[in-house]
């Protein structure tokens, strides 16, 4: 077809040039009344070179050049840009070329394609200016209210001016209920939300928001048994007028000891968001982000799904620590690699899948089993598992973002079956949610199926964390005392704080029953200052008993990461008049590795203000000479499996080893402390190669701080080594 | 004449096309059209040592329909980075944007706060602000609609980039 006859048709409208050499060009296809003024350099010339005219098409240039030199067949863009000429405003977007050794350059006018673009992203961009500026207002709301209420333990506080102006200042409608979801108080704008009806309302705007969450949303209950923040649209038939679309956000606010002490919800009416998204089908029903399905198709398709009666896996997938990428690497970051991530799952996705992306962070298949039974079977639940596996795998490559960053996700993933666990769409969801919320608690990615004893599991650790959050209420833990002992000397220099639970049913739990669940729900934080707290109190005890002892308390990685820590150190011994040299940090290598600069910034305050600092559990992790070097430390703790592993038979290749952190930490001039010895020949060997300090069963288990102080007392009369491994008596000889 | 390549960077709908259309032509309009891919319009500024010729680049905003761009800050002398002092957002985005020009380039960058004919409704505190603000060679208010601190920002960049 003539080329012309496509320019008529408005079907092109470019130009064309050849490359004759490096900055000569050849006009050979000029379709367009343009380019004239846009480029007067080619009127009329056989041969022409570029003269400024247009400074995007100029530095678009640079890339062809490189793309014409290599002289291999391709093409690059140079992506939309606008020129004005005297009459009018032209959108162009150029393109390099390489044909058959020849390099082409082609430049489009694209008017009508960027008035299209133009509109769809104008549609886009005004909702996301609207989510954005409402997002922000929740936001802004949540941490006013959390930092309002969250140390007051007096409901009637509620009442107070700070809170009542913070109400009265909002554009939002607010409701603040007590932790068993009854009405404290309330703003005007949340009444004003439901005046505008003839319909009578029979509840109040806090039972009606939570009835109609309840009713939509499966997720609701599990979000408020553990004491979840949740943020989504919720739908108000308010006949006989249209109905309403409001933004809810359900935000717990918690005391010190992180228990809830109220919950705030904090609505906004956002149908006419909605309005604009009815104005694009594709918004409706599509993620502007990854372009896959949203919830509300989704729910459809699942509906349709149930009716046809054939089995099938509904897969609930959320990105694993989501939350810590976009704190790292920002929003944008965060939503390339959720837009990347999409991509990848998609392409694992089979015909008569469906994905969709449900949440802000969220995506839901079902997954068709392949035959024509009614039920699914082991061999479906296998096939299920190697899918996830599938998706894991996926998202556990590495994303290469463009600004040369480098990411890596997790997937935490619920499944549930159709129709073996329920019936019905809201329970497979519902289930599917308890069953990703199990997943999330594990360290790595996993599947978790919906069960009997999942939910069981779940109770019971919902339990277990109610019990950890009374703890700290009801003086429920107590510091143990293991001593650590001086290889010279033969004396306790030094003990190692370590916490134990005395549960309400009387029994004694151990740390590494509880101190994981704590760190997961950030239980930790106030744990870890009642141990300060508790260290510094146990420090003044023993002064006025007469003994000068240090003690060492271990830090974990979220209270690293935790920016009041070092404020509150100081604070504490400040107040309870505490030498600071009587207090060590001990964290473990992966901590260090892990936030290292938080660690490095941390341990830099503690040690000016004189604390020391030990390494915890060394050689089990990255035992590297770089940090050692770098970080502020005092001390090496080698890693109990070390010396329990020590015996007759393997000095020479354990004992190899223990010597080689020895000499190690000796040559940066770190003290090195041996935990676990339970042998004579342990200490023996500790002692013959110069290693410092010693902790283990063969000295004393940790000990109540009564006993403990025995232990001084003794020690103050008599030259004595603890030889004996009992829990209850300690037998010494001078 | 020198000429210097300036671009304009930010998240969707701080303002970034109507601070060039201001400082270009004078206009400024009310309704809200957004940018695909880039504007180039060029000013040409009296400097106490000499002529300088403006190329300012127009850049799309950067969101999650448009990343950001490296290619386009090639040969750029500054760059400005327009913030909306009426959504908090935008300083977070803002300075992500900062954090990417900076794998970059090192070329002086400095802080558009705009929209200041309207109040202030973002929640960044004085001292966040302050603290922010040293990330950038200069800061400025600055309203499209009123020209308050456009010309005073442009003259800035002139001063700077002929020292």
């Amino acid at each position: 077809m003539d080329a012309s006859l496509l320019t008529t048709l408005g079907l092109i409208d470019c130009v064309v040039f050849k490359r004759v050499s490096v900055s000569e060009f050849q006009v050979m296809h000029n379709a367009g009344n343009w380019l004239d003024e846009l480029l007067p350099e080619t009127v009329n010339a056989k041969v022409f070179s570029f003269k400024q005219n247009s400074a995007y098409l100029e530095d678009f240039l640079i890339d062809a050049e490189n793309l014409w030199i290599a002289d291999k067949n391709g093409r690059i863009e140079s992506g939309m840009w606008s020129e004005q000429l005297s009459s009018q405003l032209i959108r162009l977007e150029a393109c390099a070329v390489v044909a058959d050794h020849q390099g082409y350059l082609v430049v489009n006018k694209l008017d009508a394609k960027y008035r299209q673009k133009q509109q769809t992203l104008q549609i886009a961009r005004e909702l996301l200016l609207s989510t954005d500026r409402i997002s922000a207002q929740h936001d802004y709301l949540h941490a006013r209210f959390d930092e309002l209420l969250s140390n007051q333990c007096n409901q009637a506080l509620t009442a107070q001016q700070p809170v009542a102006q913070a109400l009265a200042q909002t554009d939002l409608g607010v409701a603040i209920l007590d932790p068993d979801l009854h009405l404290l108080n309330s703003n005007a704008t949340l009444r004003s939300l439901f005046d505008d009806t003839n319909i009578k309302v029979n509840l109040p705007a806090d039972k009606l928001l939570l009835e109609l969450f309840r009713a939509q949303y499966p997720e609701c209950e599990r979000i408020l048994s553990t004491a979840s923040s949740w943020t989504g649209e919720i739908y108000w038939l308010n006949p006989p007028q249209q109905g309403k679309w409001l933004k809810l956000s359900i935000h717990p606010i918690k005391n010190e000891a992180l228990k809830v002490e109220n919950w705030l919800l904090s609505v906004s009416d956002v149908t006419q968001i909605k309005y604009l998204l009815k104005r694009n089908e594709k918004l409706t029903h599509f993620d502007a982000l990854t372009n896959l399905p949203n919830r509300q198709y989704f729910w459809q398709q699942l509906e349709t799904k149930i009716q046809q009666n054939r089995p099938f896996y509904l897969l609930y997938i959320d990105i694993k620590q989501f939350k810590r990428i976009n704190e790292l690497h920002g929003h944008l970051v965060g939503d390339e690699i959720i837009r990347d991530l999409s991509k990848r799952l998609n392409t694992l996705i089979h015909a008569n899948d469906v994905i969709a992306k449900i949440g802000g962070t969220e995506f839901a298949v079902m997954m068709d089993v392949n035959h024509p039974h009614s039920q699914i079977s082991s061999l479906d639940q296998e096939q299920c598992v190697k899918f996830a596996e599938e998706l894991i795998n996926a998202s556990c490559l590495p994303f290469y973002l463009s600004s040369g960053l480098k990411c890596e996700v997790g997937l935490n993933v619920g499944a549930v079956a159709f129709p073996k666990d329920t019936h019905s769409a809201e329970e497979l969801m519902k289930y599917a949610d308890l069953a990703v919320y199990s997943a999330k608690k594990k360290a790595l990615s996993c599947i978790e199926f919906y069960s009997k004893e999942l939910i069981d599991a779940s109770r019971k650790r919902i339990e277990m964390e109610d019990a950890l959050r009374n703890a700290i209420e009801n003086q429920q833990f107590e510091l143990f005392l293991q001593p650590m002992l001086d290889l010279d000397s033969n004396k306790i220099m030094k003990a190692e704080a370590l916490i134990r639970w005395h549960h309400a049913n009387g029994d004694l739990i151990p740390p590494d029953e509880f101190i994981p669940l704590a760190e997961q729900t950030g239980l930790i934080i106030p744990i870890g200052k009642w141990v300060i707290k508790e260290a510094c109190a146990i420090l003044n005890r023993m002064a006025a008993k007469g003994h000068d002892i240090k003690l060492s308390i271990n830090l974990s990685p979220r209270q690293v990461s935790d920016r009041q820590l070092f404020e509150f150190i100081k604070d504490t011994i400040t107040k309870a008049r505490v030498n600071p040299r009587n207090l060590e940090l001990e964290l473990t290598e992966g901590v260090l590795i892990d936030s290292y600069d938080k660690a490095h910034y941390l341990l830099n305050q503690v040690r000016q203000l004189g604390m020391s600092v030990s390494i915890d559990d060394f050689g089990t992790g990255y035992s590297s000479l770089s940090y050692l070097q770098k970080l502020p430390i005092d001390r090496l703790k080698i890693d109990r499996s070390f010396v329990k592993e020590l015996n007759e038979n393997n000095q020479d290749s354990i004992g190899a080893i223990i010597l080689a952190v020895i000499a190690m930490a000796h040559s940066l001039k770190l003290e090195v402390i041996a935990e676990g010895v339970e042998t004579e020949l342990q200490k023996d060997f500790l002692k013959q190669h110069n290693c410092n300090i010693v902790q283990g069963f063969l000295f004393s288990r940790p000990v109540p701080f009564d006993d403990f102080c025995d232990l001084l007392e003794r020690q103050k009369y008599s030259k004595v080594i603890p030889v004996s491994i009992n829990t209850k008596h300690f037998y010494y000889r001078s | 004449m020198i000429q210097k390549k300036i671009c304009l960077l930010g998240a969707t709908g701080v303002g970034k096309t109507s601070l060039v259309k201001q400082y270009v032509e004078g206009i400024f309009s009310e309704k809200y059209l957004t940018s695909i891919g880039v504007k180039i319009d060029k000013k040409q500024i009296e400097t106490a040592k000499q002529t300088v010729q403006f190329m300012i680049w127009d850049i799309e905003g950067i969101d999650r329909y448009c990343g950001f761009q490296a290619k386009y800050l090639r040969g750029a002398s500054a760059f400005i980075i327009v913030t909306d002092h009426t959504r908090s957002q935008s300083l977070v985005e803002g300075l992500e944007i900062l954090e990417m020009v900076k794998e970059v380039t090192d070329v002086p960058g400095v802080l558009a706060i705009n929209k200041s004919d309207l109040p202030a409704s973002w929640h960044w505190s004085e001292t966040e602000l302050e603290e922010i603000k040293q990330g950038f060679r200069q800061f400025f208010n600055t309203s499209a609609k009123t020209g308050e601190g456009v010309e005073t920002m442009f003259s800035y960049l002139a001063h700077v980039l002929t020292e």
